[in-house]
């Protein structure tokens, strides 16, 4: 999770990123690292005579790369709140998907929802709708961001 | 509230927290769980069915002469026993151990692709058929040896086509296992879990995920060629047509030398991770761990011919692989060294895991010494496809993989049923486990010396009281094994109840969430510190 936060009454912005434990830079060594002795193995069994082995590998660093890919679709995905003046807007990004929910701060609330399990799930309801926000968050830093939701909301409310 | 964007892609899916019943929880899970219990499951019925296989054998090497089978039939025992117990039985218990541990290990909800990892699991169920009812069609079960050397399996019969089918389908299996594992390591580790700071188990099975990228392409060539062979009029390893049968051992080798390493790594991981628990410790030299299993995989690419050095080859060729099979005693060395510094002066006691994990130390020293045996040359051409390597492979994979995996499902049983298991039944089933495998396989070093030769239903008369103790030793481990499948049911049925932590000296994320472990983990990634 990375989290940008404006802390004034003007602007205020919070980004959330999934986490994922490996960084662009270490998918490509990897990857790289998972397909170049494979090619060596199958290069070398193709002098001998048994080329039937190269197929097999271009298949397998094909699927291989294809994971990579597809895992890394999602490593832009984000989850941005962001308020300025009457303006309450949650983003999201979900693969190559963005969707964007505009609310009013001044009708918005939090909302907690405690699971049996001692999970921690946290809702901005307005006119009878909720959106789920903090996906990407620990209990901790959802307990976090419920207050500052909350202090900064509640501004509203005072005003 | 107003929706600016005219989709709204509700992906809350998993977000609902039912718990998925029935018969379709198990054949359309996704849930690393489901799959892991399906796998250990799948692998204890292929054990008990490639087991029940070795009984024939044993039943059969009782007395000298033909008594129960016929030697064809003996052939085809000992060929699907080793497939069925390598493909069907170990492996797929390590990936059964991978899918309940790994994601739990590193705080991640699930697997990276849920969906292929059901895949993965259900190829299985097709080679299981092929494999099995290849005893039923004309000819009967492929006979050549596990490992299938022309021109046996370019002149056997269509056991060897829907052999050959099967392997491929687990190796396509096993590859997507892999990617499954190396991705879901590498990308969902949890915040603070850096590489360094993984458990052993993890570590093992990313490094045996990489082996078998690695490897299984390449049985995969060797089968197709060994398929239009029979097939198609080509001629890779057929004498007759210009080909080279010795290429096709070559080929093999190369992956079934790293196929010992799938199957032993996983093994070291559970070893690293039960010791410490029971001896109160950290593990000792955790780096060097690490490091001797990558020095392991890395190594297991240079050894393969030490399996042929009877087939002829150059001097220098024999020299360099009989130096580099040794040298592979280093890192093993190190990890034995290192569990016994784990154990020294540790606050030890002696619960069914980790009197598993002793005796796999012991036992698998053994297998190694054996192994260094056969990797001295001279010696290795006397003792080539004698009983003495089938005791080395034994007490390798049956008390270094099969007895780990035990152990395994001893220190985890708790977490994954919520039950404590029977601690006196466990005990029970360990010695007598212990027992018969050293009264089976250890008096064929003896017969391997004096030059009984494998894969025979009929031998020597000066072998007769060897061979007699190997069987009754065979039988009562067979029979050991129903006592296992007790405990397990008992313990799956009731019994008291575990605490989360299971284990006074157990530490890791997997030990934080609830006994049994709930449907959902770790949806939002813990902070490890």
């Amino acid at each position: 999770m990375t989290a940008v936060d404006a802390d004034s009454y003007a602007s205020y912005s919070v980004t959330f990123k999934p986490n994922c434990s490996l960084t662009q830079s270490g998918k490509t060594r990897v990857v790289l690292l998972l397909t170049v002795i494979p090619c060596c193995i199958a290069i070398g069994f193709s002098l001998l005579g048994a080329w039937m082995v190269l197929p097999f590998v271009g298949l397998e660093i094909f699927a291989l790369a294809y994971a990579f890919y597809y895992v890394n679709r999602h490593a832009n995905d984000f989850e941005r709140i962001s308020i300025e003046g009457d303006h309450l807007l949650v983003e999201r990004c979900t693969g190559q998907h963005v969707s964007q929910y505009q609310l009013n701060p001044y009708w918005a609330s939090v909302v907690r929802h405690e699971h049996p399990n001692g999970e921690l799930r946290l809702g901005l309801l307005a006119h009878g709708k909720e959106i789920e926000v903090g996906r990407y968050l620990t209990r901790k830093q959802l307990e976090s961001l419920a207050e500052q939701l909350q202090k900064r909301m509640g501004k509203y409310f005072r005003n | 509230m107003s929706t600016t964007t005219a989709t709204h892609h509700d992906d809350h899916a998993h977000d609902s927290h039912g718990h998925p019943t029935g018969l379709m929880r198990w054949v359309k899970s996704t849930n690393h769980k489901d799959i892991g219990t399906m796998y250990l499951w799948f692998s204890f019925a292929m054990f008990l069915f490639a087991g029940a296989m070795a009984m024939g054998i044993r039943a059969e090497l009782f007395q000298p002469g033909l008594q129960f089978v016929q030697p064809e039939t003996f052939n085809q025992l000992t060929t699907l026993h080793g497939l069925i117990m390598i493909f069907g039985a170990i492996m797929p218990a390590f990936v059964g151990f991978a899918n309940w541990q790994v994601p739990l290990m590193i705080g991640a909800p699930d697997m990276a692709f849920p969906r292929l990892n059901n895949m993965s699991f259900w190829l299985l169920i097709p080679a299981a058929i092929l494999l099995i009812a290849s005893i039923f069609v004309p000819g009967g079960a492929v006979a050549g040896g596990w490992t299938m050397y022309p021109p046996l399996s370019v002149q056997g019969g269509m056991s060897v086509d829907m052999s050959v089918f099967a392997l491929h389908i687990l190796g396509v299996s096993s590859i997507v296992g892999s990617i499954n594992i190396i991705t879901t390591i590498f990308n969902m580790r949890a915040p603070g879990m850096t590489l360094m700071k993984m458990p052993m188990f993890v570590w093992t099975w990313l490094i045996t995920a990489y082996l078998l990228i690695a490897a299984m392409p390449v049985l995969a060539g060797a089968l197709t060629m060994l398929i239009t062979d029979r097939h198609f009029g080509t001629h890779f390893f057929n004498a007759a047509g210009g080909g080279d049968p010795v290429l096709f051992q070559h080929v093999f080798w190369f992956f079934g030398h790293p196929e010992v390493y799938i199957m032993i790594l996983p093994a070291f991981g559970i070893l690293s991770t039960i010791i410490p628990t029971f001896a109160r410790k950290p593990l000792f030299g955790y780096a060097s761990m690490v490091y001797a299993t990558a020095a392991i995989a890395v190594l297991s690419f240079v050894v393969w011919a030490h399996h042929m050095f009877t087939t002829g080859m150059p001097v220098a060729g024999q020299l360099f692989f009989m130096y580099s099979t040794m040298l592979i005693s280093v890192p093993t060395g190190v990890k034995v060294f290192n569990w016994l510094a784990t154990m020294w002066k540790g606050s030890m006691t002696f619960e069914t895991p980790m009197l598993f994990s002793i005796a796999v130390v012991f036992l698998f020293t053994i297998g190694g010494f054996s192994g260094l045996v056969c990797a001295i040359l001279p010696v290795d051409i006397q003792l080539q496809d004698t009983y003495y390597v089938v005791a080395h492979f034994h007490y390798v994979l049956f008390s270094g993989a099969a007895m780990a995996i035990m152990g395994g499902v001893y220190y985890w049983l708790p977490k994954w049923t919520g039950h404590m298991y029977d601690e006196k039944l466990g005990k029970w089933h360990f010695w007598l486990t212990t027992i018969a495998f050293n009264v089976t396989f250890f008096p064929m070093h003896f017969t391997g010396l004096a030059g009984m030769p494998r894969r025979i239903p009929d031998y020597s008369q000066q072998f007769a009281e060897f061979n007699m103790i190997s069987s009754l030793g065979a039988f009562a481990l067979g029979l050991s094994q129903l006592l296992f499948l007790y405990v397990v049911i008992k313990c799956i049925r009731g019994g008291e109840k575990a605490t989360n932590q299971v284990w006074e000296g157990a530490h890791g994320l997997e030990w934080t969430v609830a006994s049994p472990a709930p449907f959902h983990t770790f949806e939002t990634p813990p902070q490890v510190k």
